[in-house]
């Protein structure tokens, strides 16, 4: 019998409520909630600032609320990565919540150890250089320590730990993607920490499932014309049959649209990946150019022969530091000479630009002709339309204010019928966050599991 | 009509911090065979232009019928960073794809 994972989050902001028909259809043994990238670690550290008690995803709460109870009923366990840096408040939470729904008996396993932003200078005392993995610039030698996330990609071990404990929900911090449906096959079957080729499958497994709706029929371009688009927005998100040697079938949850092909499969192995035959995790390389893919059924393709090497000696860590802030306005420009409007246009932005020193970038593009594409294709001779899209940082927010505050003039000063697209104008400052990525020895990071009884 | 890398493959792009990467999944073995003899890392670096600041290189996937490409300095710094409205790169797959194809 093989053992079944869902995965019902592939992003911050996700369906996580798609947990439901797989759990309450008795389709998966297992469900996992993918829910940071690079940028969320960011957004929550902006919420930690604000209350020392957040710094998770508000998903969990909405996983705890309406899918914990039916999958603590079904003993499912649930694994996310949602507690992102604060995953002992997230466990906190979550036991009072399921605490107010009598959910007496539930174990909640919160795992940390990730977060290395306290310890930086220790860490640089140590030896650890922390050089930029594609500069190799030190940190040290940085003159931006404007430093707001850092956090070791964590493996599987911690959750299988927790797992074994009889956890029934197990909430992280930053654990890599695939290590997390890595993590309930290692604690099902008991494979080995070096058995390598299974441990690859897994991470394979893992990275098929972890987009969710990518490997499904979602951001297919192989299917665009099979695809029923009115069907998107009810995906039926994917789930794996993984048997003991590591071979597995993709699938999805029965009864719902999308599909899953030998195309969608492809799609998404190669999605975010660099040398296929070196994917790099905290728990094993895993090799995609040795594996085999069949369809073996409708909506089920067959993975076998993935292969394996022994784990590096080191982990990732990839910090974020805090660049400033950007702002983007869209003019709307239309024909006659619509190009020349374009030209004076700049030449009016460059000049307010270059009264205000505290504007550190600029970046001109031509929505619809060029902002996608740069130079990949001619521009238009004699367009009917060019939006002229404008993005702009400052250290502070201030200066981007005056900024905008000054462009508008060109509302009445500017090239004949232009004009300003105002969601543009009122549009809140983004954050511009600069990423450092490094590696750092495995010995300096020892993951923590913590538990919370109802 | 210009014939088209895209008619012979299909693909997707994603990014990790400033690096892209684009899939290049042939639509059948001989497509495949093609694109691994012609479709040379140098080639692609030219046809991205300024898209792509670093380095690009190439993977190869006999067994799904696929290349890899890698692109350094491909996402003006990354998602966190860029100020170009795909931040993520979401769209440099079909950039690629839009290759005149006519060897």
């Amino acid at each position: 019998m093989a053992y079944r994972i869902g995965s019902a989050q592939g992003f911050y902001g996700d369906d996580v409520l798609r947990a439901l028909p797989m759990i309450m259809g008795g389709h998966v043994d297992v469900v996992c909630f993918e829910a940071l990238s690079e940028l969320t670690l960011a957004i929550l550290q902006k919420d930690k600032l604000a209350n020392p008690k957040r710094g998770y995803t508000f998903d969990v709460k909405l996983i705890a609320q309406k899918i914990l109870p039916e999958a603590f009923k079904r003993k499912i366990p649930l694994i996310t990565n949602g507690g992102g840096l604060n995953p002992q408040a997230a466990a906190e939470m979550v036991r009072e919540t399921a605490a107010q729904m009598g959910l007496a008996g539930l174990k909640v396993a919160a795992v940390s150890g990730d977060e290395v932003l306290p310890r930086l200078a220790e860490l640089q005392a140590a030896g650890e250089a922390l050089a930029h993995l594609e500069t190799g610039e030190k940190l040290a030698d940085s003159a931006n320590q404007n430093i707001v996330t850092a956090n070791v990609y964590l493996g599987a071990a911690p959750i299988v730990e927790a797992l074994q404990n009889g956890a029934d929900i197990v909430i992280t911090g930053r654990v890599a993607d695939p290590c997390l449906y890595l993590a309930p096959l290692i604690a099902h079957y008991g494979w080995a920490w070096d058995d390598w080729n299974r441990l690859a499958a897994g991470i394979v497994c893992g990275h098929l499932l972890e987009c969710t709706g990518q490997v499904v029929g979602g951001n297919s371009l192989a299917l665009i014309h099979e695809i029923d688009a009115a069907g998107l927005p009810n995906l039926g998100y994917p789930i794996a049959h993984v048997d003991a040697d590591g071979s597995f079938i993709v699938s999805k949850t029965p009864d719902t649209s999308g599909c899953v092909t030998l195309a969608t499969v492809k799609e998404q192995l190669l999605y975010e990946v660099h040398d296929p035959a070196n994917y790099i995790t905290p728990d094993v390389i895993a090799d995609f150019t040795t594996l085999r893919l069949a369809q073996v059924a409708d909506d089920q393709v067959r993975v076998t022969g993935v292969t394996g090497k022994p784990r590096t000696a080191t982990l990732k860590l990839n910090m974020g530091r805090l660049e400033g802030f950007m702002r983007e306005l869209i003019f709307t420009i239309g024909w006659p000479e619509a190009w020349r409007k374009v030209e004076q246009m700049k030449t009016m932005l460059n000049v307010f630009f270059s009264r205000m020193p505290g504007i550190t970038r600029v970046e001109y593009s031509y929505l619809g002709a060029n902002s996608l594409y740069g130079s990949v294709a001619a521009l238009p001779e004699d367009p009917l339309e060019v939006l002229v899209r404008v993005a702009f940082t400052a250290d502070d927010q201030e200066t981007l204010k005056n900024a905008v505050r000054q462009i508008m003039t060109t509302g009445l000063s500017g090239p004949a019928g232009m004009s300003v697209s105002g969601t543009t104008v009122g549009a809140e400052p983004r954050y511009v966050i600069g990423l450092w990525p490094t590696l750092i020895q495995r010995e300096h990071i020892t993951p923590a599991v913590e538990y919370w009884s109802v | 009509m210009t014939r088209r890398l895209y008619d012979l493959a299909y693909g997707r792009s994603g990014d990790k911090g400033n690096i892209a990467n684009l899939s290049v999944i042939a639509r059948s073995p001989e497509a495949y065979q093609e694109i691994k003899a012609k479709l040379t890392a140098e080639r692609v670096k030219t046809h991205l232009g300024d898209l792509v600041k670093g380095r690009v290189v190439r993977y190869e996937l006999d067994n799904i019928e696929a290349l890899n490409f890698v692109c350094y300095d491909a996402l003006d710094g990354g998602a966190t960073r860029s100020l170009r409205i795909d931040n993520l790169g979401k769209s440099l797959a079909g950039a690629l794809l839009y290759m005149p194809w006519d060897t």
